[in-house]
């Protein structure tokens, strides 16, 4: 028993390692992965570049002025096995997205799945 | 010219005509085989390991993680969980890992390096030659594992990279590689395993179907683990994916916050 509690233990520590470790180019700790934040807005900006293609996606909240979210995605190889080009998402279509949002509270996160006008809908567990 | 001259010098081409296809079966029976180029030869009995091929339960979301979300659980064997550590070696892992974590929190990288590559999100392409079998990645992490018969270089000219030295040799369809001289800690952020420069990584890699390779991994170290340390992993090939295309980090909008202790993201450059 006495030598069975470091294996646990030491599994259990690279796995805390594991969880903050990313893609290949940096941690995913910068997300607050037990928060989920929805969001409906235009996009701005499709950015298809490396090592993240991003979506700059301007929300109108209820009161006040228009907002701009800096949605990070994954690499444009992750995205393109997936099948999407950089035409998939274009400036001023209407999406609805899910994000693990930044935990320091700035307008940004991680994008899970969107949801285009048309209902298509990409990401997440099919 | 009169119709009589015509017609003689027609009959003439004719004859010349017949003549030469006549002549032509015995050019051809004349004309010798092509020698077998020994390397076309060789090059024809390699596998054919064409495709991108991701490792098994890594392959990633639109977010670059799985969809089960960025900090679920994944089994990557490089952590070592189950590694035969040595108990001097596991109490200083134990000790490590508040640093690592914290390093893990703010650092960057430009690749995964090996042995984490075999068995990350990112594809991977195996191009076979007869003398060498190049194994890459998008983010450019390339392995040349020489078949040439060549050793590794004698240990006072080996150096350690994060990618090692490799050699390699066919027996049947299976691909043997042998790696040393892996840098540890490597110098991308990505620390695992958790083992020596003077490691022996040994993989056996085949393809068992049409959209399935397997490989068995060992890896042994005489400074940090009590005896081989063995499993194995599996690549399913990707159908959809027909190109690599390769980082060039010409968007990074990821940088460390104001505290210093977490990355954001930076707004957009306009």
């Amino acid at each position: 028993m006495g030598a069975r509690t470091p294996v646990r233990a030491i599994g259990t520590l690279l796995l805390l390692v594991t969880a903050a470790l990313a893609q290949g180019h940096h941690s995913a700790a910068m997300f607050d992965d037990s928060q989920r934040v929805t969001l409906t807005g235009t996009v701005r900006e499709f950015q298809w570049s490396n090592p993240h293609c991003y979506v700059q996606l301007v929300v109108q909240p209820a009161k006040g002025p228009a907002q701009e979210w800096s949605l990070e995605m994954g690499a444009p190889n992750y995205l393109y096995n997936l099948g999407w080009r950089p035409s998939t998402l274009k400036a001023g279509e209407q999406v609805t997205v899910k994000i693990a949002p930044l935990r320091k509270g700035k307008a940004g996160g991680l994008l899970l799945e969107l949801t285009k006008a048309d209902g298509r809908h990409f990401g997440g567990k099919r | 010219m009169s119709r009589v001259a015509s017609r003689a010098g027609a009959i003439t081409r004719l004859a010349m005509l017949a003549g030469v296809l006549a002549l032509l079966p015995a050019c051809t029976q004349r004309t010798p085989p092509a020698p077998t180029d020994p390397r076309v030869d060789t090059f024809s009995k390699l596998p054919d390991w064409r495709g991108y091929w991701i490792a098994e339960g890594m392959l990633a979301d639109i977010s670059g993680y799985t969809a089960d979300g960025p900090t679920a659980p994944m089994r990557m064997e490089f952590q070592g969980a189950d590694a035969p550590w040595k108990p001097e070696q596991r109490a200083k892992i134990l000790a490590m890992a508040p640093a690592m974590i914290a390093a893990a929190n703010k650092g960057k990288a430009t690749g995964w390096g090996y042995p984490m590559m075999m068995q990350s999100f990112a594809p991977l392409q195996f191009l076979i030659t007869p003398e060498e079998t190049l194994i890459m990645n998008f983010y450019r992490d390339v392995r040349h594992v020489y078949t040439d018969g060549r050793a590794h270089p004698k240990p006072d000219d080996l150096w350690p990279t994060p990618w090692g030295d490799s050699i390699g040799r066919w027996e049947g369809d299976t691909l043997i590689i042998e790696t040393t001289a892996v840098q540890r800690p490597g110098i991308l952020f990505v620390p695992f395993p958790l083992v020596s420069e003077n490691a022996r990584y040994t993989e056996r890699i085949r393809r068992v179907s049409a959209d399935r390779m397997e490989s068995e991994f060992t890896i042994e170290d005489a400074e940090t683990l009590t005896g081989p340390w063995s499993f194995k992993l599996a690549y399913v090939r990707q159908p959809a994916l027909d190109r690599l295309i390769h980082e060039a980090f010409e968007n990074d909008r990821v940088e460390v916050d104001d505290e210093g202790e977490l990355l954001t993201i930076k707004p957009p450059q306009r």
